[in-house]
This record gives structure tokens, C-alpha cells and sequence, in this order.
């Protein structure tokens, strides 16, 4: 891939762990919800996407090598496959663990001629991170994303389930003060959330 | 002609989305009528309404549910389509939030036509207000009797799951959806020769039905109000019925959702949005980043409707509406789209994962200042070569837009090679990229 692209980070991916190193760590609620899911599909592979978000959510915001292998070995599929589907999607965080926060910011076409650009700028100075990457301290991760069809509020971003925008510099200053305070992490949040929708009430 | 709200009428009230204020607004009038319907006569009503798929394609709808096989002799899966990535769209995210019953009385009805057992619902990763609506929705009809088991008392089973994407533009197209929901990387299948059309063999290799979030939110409406009524909608031009939500965005005043119905001028879907702002309109994306561009010359002109808008060559594509002012800089504009779609590639075939990023970078050094003479054909070149010979439409997607840019606006992008620097700003202006 040309070093031009700038959105996808690179991906340097922990090992399979070895059989007899495999740990299970879901949570007794986290056994059941995923029991739960299991019955919304034919098949066990199925689950695979919703098994990421609980493992995302088990894990600590980070679908590590472990995780890869609690989920693999939970649904009977292989780790390679399942490692191959988490990577493919944006939205689990695969390649490194994430802050508390993650910023996605849009740079999109709507954005783009909306001055997101300048926002784009502004975050990389304030938090001293580049797209993909996260500050020392482990509080943001950035990333610049692709539209996130909010685009009558350009320019937006996201951070866990939320959406900001119009945003304008000082709105964009406040937001990330009051995510500096904020010490519950918005990625567990936002895994929790998309598990907690796919079940229907009373089913786990 | 000015905003006709069908689909949005009740947007604006909070309690829509509660079952008792979509009761309220005649609400779950049509599911019970259409339980007492014969499947065909369900199937004919969507045909004589001339409804038309509003993901993007504008295939008619009655073509797919009448191809759902009518002995049935295994399971029968429907899908919506809330993926929504297409930039520039919002309409299905409106919709989810604040008129979910819609989507599921009109999933619901159109399962019963079908013989449906479980309809899943593919909703972007990030749209968690839209997924917590319907799920509030879900879980009150369920409680309700609308969904489950022996629905109203008819001996009809149906159960509708929410199912969360992960991030993949690709993921809207139908074929990498099912891949997707079935666990797997969101790349297309081949529908031919296995299985010519996802109604024969679609998701767990079983005949699917699958729509847009706004496709299924019309069916009720057929039901309660009739097909000769829905199609008087529209019916000035030539084949594009009932209404028709566009989320207008970029310079205007007021960006928003806007449904309007079909045969209307596409200047006053403009004017609706309040106009443009910050100077004179320049051109105009009518129908999502996939669709070709056109000047404010032809935004006077166009007719809003499927066939109607080839006259101006653009489409109604998904409905995601930009307008631009004169200040736009569009090879810088290009640029952007073209990364769009390098970005969202899925990987599988060469002229798409290839030619996406050729695409990026040629029109990279052209903004950078340093394009070379040949450059517009060489892009003209790969944008053909994707154009058309890509696995799934996703590559036509990504040429389309180039190509139009390049026979809309050549003499900016001629301007940029020869100067280096925009005609538009006199600057070269690449941000963003090292
Ligand atoms: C790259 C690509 C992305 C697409 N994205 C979407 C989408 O986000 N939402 C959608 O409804 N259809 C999308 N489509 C169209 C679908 O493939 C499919 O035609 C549609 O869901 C059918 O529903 P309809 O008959 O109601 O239009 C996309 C198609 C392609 C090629
Ligand atoms: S055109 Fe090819 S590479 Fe591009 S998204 Fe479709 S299948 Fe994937
Ligand atoms: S371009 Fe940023 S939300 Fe659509």
C-alpha cells in the first residue's frame, strides 16, 4: 500500500498465544450475554462480530491476543479467522490499546470543505498525537475517520457512542477538558452499549 | 411543489417513537390489515405502487419480494440495510432515531409477504442512537404481541435482531453485508452462477429479502393508503413514485433531511435548505459521493427522479445532497473523494485496491503543486480502468466521481498543473498529508 494513504494504522499484531496459555476471562455476565446472542443466529460464526464487541468491551477496549483467542475458542472457530475478521473492521481496536477516549474526528468530504482540517490540526497539537496513535498518558487515541453520516453537523466527530458538532475550535477546547476529566473509559462504554442493543430486554 | 412529508411527517414528536404515540399517529393500522391479506395481493399492492429500492440502486422493490420462492421449504431471511456509509447521507440515521416503528411494521409486513422468519436489521457501528431507538421500539412490540410468536393472533411467527456493523463502508454493499453478518471479513460474493439473486440464495445460503432502512418504512403507507394513492406520488415524471428523503448538506443554511416528492426541481430542494451559503452555489453532488457531479447550471434544471436526473448525467443514488459554493476547490475536492474510496476498498480484486490508490496519488501531486503534463490522462486512464471491470460497484463508485470532476471542471484541473497552485484559492493546498 502507498505511503500516502493515511487513514489505517499500522497493524503490528500480537502472536496467537499457545494453547495451553489460553486464559478465559469473560465475566459471568459477559458468558451469558454471548449465550444469549447465540441464539439470534443459524450458526456460531454468525457471532463472530458480536463476540468482538463483548470481548472489546471484557478486554478492556482492546481486542488483544488473548481476546482474539477467548472469542475464537468460545465460538470453535480458529484464531486466524477470527483474527482476520477483527481486522478488517475499524471499529475494534486491533492494533494497539487504545486511551480511555477515542477521538474520531471526520475528514470526509462534508467536513473536509467545513474546516475540519483545521480541527484535524489542532488536535494533533493539543494532545502531541498523530492519526492512530495514543498519548502517553492513556487517556486519547485519534483517529481520522471516514464520513460518519452526521454530516448536517459538519464538522463532527465521535468519541464512544456520542456525536460533537458543528464543532468550532472552542467547543472542540471544552470537549476535551471535560474528557480529561472523565475517567471512565468512553471505549468500554461504547462496546458495553452495542452488546447491550443487540440483546432484547430480558434476555440476559 | 415544496416538502411533502410522508415518511418524516412526525419527526418531530418525540413520542413517535414510543408505541403508543406511533398508535396515536395511525400507527400499526396497516400490519393488521395486511395479516388479513393474501401474500400476493400484498406483493401486487408494492408492484402497482411503483416502489423503488432507496438504498441506492432504485431496483423496483416488487421484483424482490415477488422472487421470494412461494412454496416455501426452508427458512426466509430479511435484511435491512442500515449500514448507511454513504457520505454525505444521514436519512436512515434520522429515521432509526426518531421513526423506528416505521422500519418495523414495514419489516414486519413485509415478512409476512414473504414468509419471513427473521429479519436483521445491519446497523453502522456508530449509530448508537438510532440502534437504542429501535431497540426500544423492538422490545415494545415484542411485548406487545407485533413481534414473536403467533403475531396479533394470526398464527404468523417473526423475530427481528439487531445486528451492529464494525466499521466498513463495503459492508453496505448487499453481498458484503451477508458475508458480514454471517462472521465474516465484509467482502462481496459472486452472485452468478451459485446464486443469481439473494432472493434464491442470500444470507446462511437461504432466500433473503433484503432493503434499505427507507424502503421498508414506505410499506405501511402502501398498505394503509392504497397503491393507486402512492402512486399518483411522483407521477409527473417518468418512473419514480412516492417521496423521497435527501440530506442536504455542505455550503447551505439550513443542512437537514428533506423529503419531498419525486418530479420535484432539485433548486428547490436547495431552497428548502435555505439557500447557499457563503457566496454564489458553484456545483452540486445530488445523490451521495458516488454520484457524478454537476454545475449550478444543471442544479436549475434537474428534475428529481431516477430517470429524470440522467438528463443532467448524475443519479438520485442513496439521496445524500451537497451543494458547494464558488469558493470550493474541486480538485482539491477529488482528491478527498478519491481517498474515500481508496480508504474503503475492500482488498479483493486488483482494479479497485489498486487503481483507488493510483487515483490518490496522482491527484496528491497535482494538489501538492507538482502535477505533470500527462496526469489528466493518466487518471483519466486508471479511472477508466477500474470503471467497469471492479468485482462489486464500489470501483465504479470511486471512478465516477473523478471522471465527472474531470469533465466538469478541466479547466481547474488544468489550471493546477500548469501553475501549481488552485484556481480557485491560488494556493497549493494539500493539508493533512506528509
Ligand atoms: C459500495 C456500496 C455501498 C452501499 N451502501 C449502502 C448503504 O449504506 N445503505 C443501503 O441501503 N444500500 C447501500 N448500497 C446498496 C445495496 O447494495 C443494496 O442495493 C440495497 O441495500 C438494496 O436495498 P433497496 O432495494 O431498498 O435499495 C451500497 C452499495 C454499494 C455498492
Ligand atoms: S470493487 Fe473490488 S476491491 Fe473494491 S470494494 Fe468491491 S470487491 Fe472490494
Ligand atoms: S463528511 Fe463528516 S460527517 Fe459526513
Amino acid at each position: 500500500m502507498s505511503e500516502l494513504i493515511q487513514i489505517g494504522s499500522p497493524n503490528q499484531r500480537p502472536r496467537q498465544p499457545r494453547p495451553e496459555d489460553l486464559k478465559l476471562q469473560f465475566s459471568e455476565q459477559g458468558v451469558k450475554e454471548l449465550e444469549a446472542l447465540l441464539t439470534h443466529y443459524p450458526t456460531k460464526k454468525a457471532c463472530i462480530l458480536p463476540a468482538l464487541w463483548l470481548a472489546q468491551r471484557e478486554y478492556d477496549g482492546y481486542l488483544s491476543g488473548d481476546a482474539i483467542a477467548e472469542v475464537a475458542h468460545r465460538l470453535e472457530r480458529s484464531y486466524a479467522e477470527v483474527e482476520g475478521v477483527a481486522t478488517f473492521y475499524s471499529l475494534y481496536n486491533t492494533a494497539h490499546k487504545p486511551g480511555l477516549h477515542k477521538i474520531e474526528i471526520c475528514t470526509c468530504l462534508c467536513c473536509h470543505i467545513n474546516g475540519a482540517w483545521n480541527l484535524r490540526d489542532r488536535l494533533v497539537e493539543k494532545l502531541g498525537i498523530h492519526h492512530g496513535e495514543t498519548t502517553e498518558d492513556g487517556l486519547f487515541t485519534l483517529e481520522e475517520v471516514e464520513c460518519l453520516n452526521s454530516c448536517d453537523r459538519a464538522p463532527c466527530m465521535q468519541v464512544g457512542s456520542q456525536y460533537y458538532g458543528p464543532l468550532t475550535e472552542e467547543s472542540l477546547d471544552d470537549l476535551i477538558e471535560t474528557l480529561r476529566n472523565t475517567k471512565e473509559s468512553t471505549v468500554v462504554q461504547y462496546s458495553n452499549d452495542i452488546v447491550q442493543v443487540q440483546l432484547r430486554k430480558g434476555e440476559a | 411543489m415544496a416538502e411533502y412529508k410522508l415518511l418524516l411527517e412526525h419527526t418531530n414528536d418525540p413520542l413517535f417513537k414510543t408505541l403508543a404515540g406511533y398508535k396515536s399517529k395511525g400507527g400499526y393500522t396497516a400490519l393488521p390489515k395486511a395479516l388479513e391479506m393474501e401474500r400476493s395481493a400484498i406483493i401486487d399492492s408494492v408492484k402497482a405502487a411503483g416502489l423503488r429500492g432507496r438504498g441506492g440502486a432504485g431496483a423496483p422493490a416488487a421484483l424482490k419480494w415477488g422472487g421470494m420462492p412461494k412454496e416455501k421449504k426452508t427458512e426466509h431471511y430479511l435484511i435491512c440495510n442500515a449500514d448507511e456509509g454513504e457520505p454525505g447521507t444521514f436519512k436512515d440515521k434520522q429515521l432509526l432515531e426518531t421513526c423506528p416503528f416505521e422500519l418495523v411494521e414495514g419489516m414486519t409486513i413485509a415478512g409476512y409477504a414473504v414468509q419471513g422468519d427473521v429479519g436483521y436489521v445491519y446497523i453502522r457501528g456508530e449509530y448508537m442512537d438510532g440502534a437504542k431507538a429501535l431497540r426500544n421500539a423492538l422490545d415494545e412490540a415484542y411485548a406487545n404481541n407485533l413481534l414473536g410468536k403467533n403475531i396479533l393472533g394470526t398464527g404468523f411467527n417473526f423475530d427481528i435482531q439487531i445486528h451492529m456493523g464494525a466499521g466498513s463502508y463495503e459492508c453496505g454493499e448487499e453481498t458484503a453485508l451477508m458475508s458480514s453478518l454471517m462472521g465474516e471479513r465484509g467482502m462481496p460474493r459472486l452472485k452468478f452462477p451459485h446464486a443469481p439473486f439473494p432472493v434464491i440464495s442470500g444470507v446462511f445460503d437461504k432466500p433473503t429479502l433484503i432493503h434499505n432502512v427507507e424502503s421498508y418504512c414506505n410499506a405501511p403507507y402502501i398498505v394503509n393508503n392504497g397503491a393507486e394513492w402512492f402512486a399518483s406520488l411522483g407521477a409527473s415524471t417518468k418512473n419514480s413514485r412516492g417521496t423521497k428523503i435527501f440530506s442536504v448538506s455542505g455550503h447551505v443554511n439550513k443542512p437537514g433531511n428533506y423529503e419531498i416528492e419525486f418530479g420535484t426541481p432539485l433548486r428547490e430542494l436547495l431552497e428548502l435548505a435555505g439557500g447557499v451559503r457563503g457566496g454564489k452555489l458553484k456545483a452540486c453532488i445530488p445523490g451521495g459521493s458516488s454520484v457524478p457531479v454537476i454545475l449550478a447550471a444543471d442544479v436549475e434544471r434537474a428534475i428529481i427522479g431516477y430517470e429524470e436526473m440522467g438528463e443532467v448525467k448524475s443519479m438520485v443514488g442513496s439521496g445524500g445532497c451537497m451543494f458547494f459554493n464558488e469558493h470550493t476547490d474541486m480538485v482539491k475536492f477529488a482528491w478527498r473523494s478519491a481517498l474515500f474510496y481508496a480508504n474503503e476498498s475492500c482488498g479483493k480484486c486488483t482494479p479497485c485496491r489498486e487503481g483507488t490508490k493510483w487515483m490518490v496519488q496522482i491527484l496528491e501531486r497535482i494538489c501538492k503543486g507538482g502535477g505533470q503534463p500527462g496526469d489528466l490522462d493518466l487518471l483519466k486512464q486508471v479511472a477508466n480502468q477500474i470503471d467497469g471491470r471492479s468485482f462489486c460497484p464500489l470501483g465504479d463508485a470511486a471512478a465516477w466521481p473523478v471522471l465527472a470532476a474531470l469533465r466538469v471542471f478541466p479547466e481547474e484541473f488544468e489550471y493546477y498543473i500548469e501553475n501549481g497552485v488552485s484556481m480557485v484559492t491560488s494556493k497549493p493546498s494539500l493539508v493533512g498529508v506528509p
